[in-house]
């Protein structure tokens, strides 16, 4: 695919967004769906416009946050640990990395009745939940990626004298780093994917739990608001990663 | 009447005029006898296998013209042209027997002659056993055997091969290299075959025609005028070796211009 | 012992019988034996040092699992209904993302066109509309039908889409080379590959639709899994919590099995 090609994309997902706004605004008009569902898009505007000016809102915002970051960064350190701990020898490689891959083969999902019992209803439990969702993928593409290393290049670093530590700077974390990469930009998705889903379906605070809560007391406007904010924050984390991820691959090139 | 025909075909990319305007091949013309093998050998990037496209008729020449049995090429021929690729193009997803089939039903093979002509073709590479194998199961070297088959078994006059061994490892290259020989010995097809290796064009060919690095023209033909079929024990003769010293000092300056234009575009080595 | 007795060939000692094992041997031996060690820590720790509301020993696990779990027509029945869904979810997605997938892909117009939307919506994380699936489709089993349908059909579509582009340029060359014409080469060889493509997907695409029925049913605590979870969670009781999740982690482990297997069957070609 040509470099040239981004552009017209990125214009096709705003000509998408927008006109999907503009149907929104066409339904709020003609009452084609139940304003109990849909709200029209200006209530929602407003309702938007108002929350963010609440205290309220930057409370919610700023525990969902700290909860991920958190997650993400025990999910890191665990996972890059118990990577690099595993691919130490290639017994215990052979001998974790399935059961690794095997735990994540069940939906971590279901552990989450299990947390909340375990940690409470509050941030705690989101958290752990977050950090164990996440380890996996970090855990396991930092498997992948030391143990993938291939052995030409190892033995041309024992043939010029390398120290260990000297191996790992520079042939293993080099090699590696694309993969590893991939694992950590994976695993902070699923961190903040898992910690809202924990938010929503049992929570106190957090926006998870502001949207579920909308939805209870019947108020869809402010609903569909949280989820507004919520989207605009995936879409513009989506593209700072990918910008943060470019400018890092095309370092080492 | 040769089998086939070249007549000043000139290969451009680009806009003519244009700065970026390639000249690939510079008003080539070739004549190629009926039952001859005749080997293109070139630097890298010389346009050899755009020769082969065009006289394939997978491509059309910016000026000239190809005639093929007196027939011009204006397209693909699939039952006067059987064309052998660098790498195995055995689609994955058919077993060995299915992929020749497809062949067979493209250049419109009665269903009937399948098997037969399917067996045939495989035992004469010695691949009889893997009919109902698929690609991946089969290694490198056996997958560009039964490559090699399909192109025989498609029955045509005419064989384009392009490289067809410079994916494999050199000792298989020089058994397969052998194998062909015995093969083709026993038909009697035109076969047009690029490589770049200079002991397999000696060891294989009636004709080498070598050629220029880009824009590319012929430099020197030489005839390689050993009896067929031609045995192991004609790569331990002087006169093999004369034969290779002679492309080399011919493709010597070649390489190294081709070398020199390829660093200078910042291309890959 | 005399020196003549030292010169009699005694015959080698036999070694330790961990080392007479093929590699694989060991590799599976260890692992079941950390499993066996894991679940026994776990049978300890449990009993001895752990909150006995919190944490319940496998024994007790397993206890409950056949007294509270499978004995209770509710719960089977809960169960059953979660498992109906995720084949209903499932099937759904992939037919309607082999059927988006192969309209989006069989142009290349419509892809430029429409695929940038599909990577769009992808991004967005969709647990924040489960509040809005259940308020439009209910608390009953549509709401999670749906909402594993909208997971799930992204890896087919994604995966269709993919395998109706990247074809090796030199297959398509050499179908030319044999007199195949347009109709043939997307028969023969586009088809072919993007079926091979879809088998792929369909793993990740029984993954994603798990994921989706799963939260749907534990949002939704008034009725289904989600209620007995919520139950269970509240009682001073942990183990049939434990023995529940145990229950759907294993109809889980098995759906992907199957799908793993089919995948592995049909596409058998790819080596």
């Amino acid at each position: 695919m040509r470099g040239g090609s981004a552009l017209p994309a990125r214009l096709i997902q705003l000509g998408f967004v927008a006109a999907f706004l503009a149907l929104w605004f066409v339904i709020g008009r003609t009452g084609a769906i139940s304003p109990l569902f849909l709200p029209p898009v200006e209530a929602v505007w407003s309702a938007l416009t108002a929350l963010v000016q609440t205290p309220q809102f930057w409370a919610a915002v700023q525990v969902t946050l700290t909860t991920i970051v958190e997650a993400y960064l025990i999910a890191l350190a665990l996972g890059i640990t118990a990577g690099y701990a595993i691919t130490r020898s290639r017994f215990a490689t052979k001998v974790l990395e399935p059961i690794v891959s095997s735990i994540f083969a069940i939906p971590i999902t279901l552990f989450l009745p299990l947390f909340i019992l375990l940690f409470g209803i509050g941030t705690a439990s989101k958290v752990a939940y977050g950090a164990a969702y996440g380890f996996f993928p970090i855990a396991l593409n930092t498997i992948a990626g030391l143990a993938g290393v291939e052995n030409h290049y190892l033995n041309a670093a024992k043939s010029m004298g390398f120290s260990h530590f000297g191996t790992f700077r520079h042939v293993l974390f080099q090699a590696a780093f694309p993969v590893i990469l991939t694992g950590l930009r994976i695993g902070f998705f699923v961190c903040f994917a898992s910690v809202l889903g924990g938010e929503t379906i049992s929570s106190v605070s957090g926006v998870g739990r502001n949207i579920a809560l909308s939805a209870e007391l019947m108020e869809p406007a402010r609903m569909f608001a949280w989820i507004a904010v919520v989207i605009v924050a995936a879409i513009l984390l989506n593209g700072i990663v990918s910008l943060f991820e470019n400018r890092m691959r095309k370092g080492p090139a | 009447m040769p089998a086939i025909s070249i007549r000043n075909v000139t290969q451009r990319y680009g806009e003519p005029g244009s700065p970026q305007s390639v000249l690939a091949i510079d008003n080539l013309s070739l004549d190629i006898a009926r039952g001859e093998f005749l080997c293109l050998l070139g630097p890298s990037g010389c346009g050899k296998s755009t020769l082969l496209n065009i006289i394939g008729g997978l491509m059309a020449p910016s000026e000239g013209e190809v005639r093929v049995q007196d027939v011009l090429v204006r397209g693909p021929l699939p039952d006067r042209i059987a064309f052998v690729f660098q790498e195995s193009t055995l689609f994955p997803w058919y077993t060995v027997a299915e992929n020749f089939g497809i062949g067979f039903k493209y250049s419109g093979i009665a269903k009937s002659e399948w098997g037969d002509r399917t067996a045939k073709a495989l035992s004469s590479v010695g691949m009889a056993e893997f009919t109902n194998h698929y690609p991946s199961q089969l290694s490198v070297g056996m997958r560009q055997r039964v490559n090699l088959a399909r192109g025989i078994a498609a029955g045509t006059d005419i064989l384009l091969m392009d490289e067809p061994f410079a994916a494999l490892d050199e000792q298989t290259r020089m058994v397969l290299g052998e194998d062909l020989s015995v093969l083709l010995a026993e038909t009697n097809k035109t076969i047009v075959f690029v490589t770049h290796s200079l002991a397999e064009a000696v060891y294989l060919s009636d004709r080498i025609v070598v050629m220029t690095a880009r824009p590319a023209h012929i430099k020197k033909i030489i005839n390689v005028s050993e009896p067929h079929p031609r045995l192991p024990a004609f790569m331990l003769q002087p006169r093999f070796s004369e034969w290779r010293n002679e492309c080399y000092a011919a493709l010597r300056d070649e390489i190294r211009q081709a070398m020199a234009a390829a660093e200078s575009n910042g291309d890959p080595p | 012992m005399t020196l003549s007795d030292a010169n009699i060939r005694r015959p080698a000692p036999t070694p330790c019988p961990w080392l007479r094992l093929s590699g694989t041997a060991k590799v599976a031996w260890t692992q079941r034996f950390i499993v066996t060690a894991f679940l026994v820590i776990w049978e300890i720790w449990a009993r001895v040092g752990g909150d006995a509301e919190l944490i319940a020993p496998p024994s007790a696990i397993v206890r409950a699992l056949f007294a509270n779990i499978l004995s209770d027509p509710d719960i089977r029945a809960a169960i059953a209904l979660t498992l109906f869904e995720i084949v209903v979810a499932y099937v759904l997605a992939v037919l309607g993302g082999l059927a988006l997938g192969i309209a989006i892909g069989s142009s290349t117009i419509s892809r430029r066109a429409l695929y940038p939307i599909v990577l769009l919506l992808y991004a967005i994380p969709q647990v924040v509309l489960l509040p809005l699936f259940t308020l439009g489709f209910g608390i009953g089993p549509a709401a999670k039908i749906a909402f594993g349908f909208s997971h799930g059909i992204f890896p087919v579509l994604v995966n269709v889409v993919a395998g109706m582009q990247n074809i090796n340029p030199l297959y398509l060359k050499a179908a030319r080379a044999m007199g195949a014409g347009r109709a043939d080469i997307l028969r023969d060889v586009v088809f072919r590959h993007m079926v091979g493509s879809f088998f792929t997907g369909l793993r990740l695409a029984m993954t994603m639709t798990l994921l989706g029925v799963i939260l749907a049913e534990l949002y939704v605590s008034t009725a289904g899994v989600g209620y007995f979870t919520k139950l269970f969670a509240e009682t001073f009781d942990p183990a049939p919590l434990f023995a529940l999740i145990g229950t759907l982690a294993a109809m889980a482990i098995v759906l992907n099995v199957i799908v793993r297997t089919a995948e592995r069957r049909l596409t058998r070609w790819k080596g």
